[in-house]
């Protein structure tokens, strides 16, 4: 009886184990510039090598009548929020920071795919692509510059 | 002085040939028809013309980019939302644009898009 019961033991941990190892937690830290305004909504997703959507890992911003100033992700998505549950919140102030920890995928890393951040902010321009970066292992750590609402982005391993 | 005569006659013709014409269409209006037609749009003070506004758009910065919220200022921009102060406060739900609201983070697991692994998404804003 306990033979058997170790050996189950043993079994789920082997083949629970390659599982748990294929992701990691990763923080994506965005800080936002002074830029005068109300809170600004932020779509951050990812293409794959051939510039392809491949999917969201964070909205910035619940309502759902203002994604279609974060262009190229409702063009990618038509606005779907399917492709954003369990990983929205709220909208980010001016000169704040967003920081989340998100479990992701090792195969993310060094494979062509690139993280986007698209920005609306109310009476304002909107901002596609205001941070565009590969997702490399090398790129870790490093900030990154936004274009107009995003002041730096860094993604931390 | 036959001169003058003729002169006197080449005159009164002339003014009777544009004269009679022209007196002709100051009263064709109380005849009805398209002329009266034209005659009552033209009136400013018949309410049945009324004046229609086609474009209350002023701006004339007519940039690449979209903003969201209302239309105000001189930054035109592709922003359709023209009012904020709507029964949308809450900055939670669909807010009537026919689409649900996305589940907030913690409520749900994170889309299977094979982008995440199991871990559930931790945020904070400083």
């Amino acid at each position: 009886m306990m033979k058997s019961f170790l050996a189950v033991l043993a079994l789920t941990t082997a083949l629970g184990f390659p599982a748990a190892a294929m992701a990691k937690p990763v923080t994506l830290t965005t800080t936002l510039k002074d830029y005068g305004g109300n809170g600004a909504y932020l779509a951050i997703y990812v293409t794959d090598k051939s510039g392809a959507y491949a999917g969201s890992l964070w909205m910035a911003g619940s309502k759902t009548k203002y994604y279609k100033h974060l262009a190229n992700w409702y063009q990618a998505t038509g606005g779907d929020t399917g492709q954003i549950n369990g990983i929205t919140g709220a909208s980010v102030g001016a000169g704040r920071t967003l920081e989340i920890t998100l479990d992701l995928k090792d195969a993310l890393f060094d494979a062509g795919y690139t993280l986007h951040v698209d920005g609306a902010v109310e009476d304002m321009r909107d901002s596609a692509n205001d941070v565009k970066v590969p997702l490399t292992t090398a790129g870790a750590g490093k900030p990154v510059k936004g274009r107009r609402y995003v002041s730096t982005l860094t993604y931390g391993m | 002085m036959s001169k003058t005569l003729m002169i006197l006659v080449a005159s009164t013709a002339l003014t009777a040939a544009l004269g009679v014409p022209a007196w002709s269409a100051m009263q064709a209006p109380a005849q009805g028809g398209a002329a009266a037609l034209l005659a009552t749009l033209a009136d400013s003070g018949d309410t049945a013309a009324r004046l229609i506004l086609v474009d209350d758009d002023e701006d004339d910065d007519d940039d690449e980019g979209g903003s969201v919220g209302r239309r105000k200022s001189d930054d035109d921009d592709e922003g359709e939302d023209d009012d904020d102060d709507d029964d949308c406060e809450d900055d939670a739900g669909s807010c009537g644009a026919g689409t649900p609201a996305a589940a907030p983070a913690g409520s749900v697991a994170p889309p299977q898009n094979g982008l995440f692994g199991t871990g559930t998404p931790q945020v904070q804003v400083k």
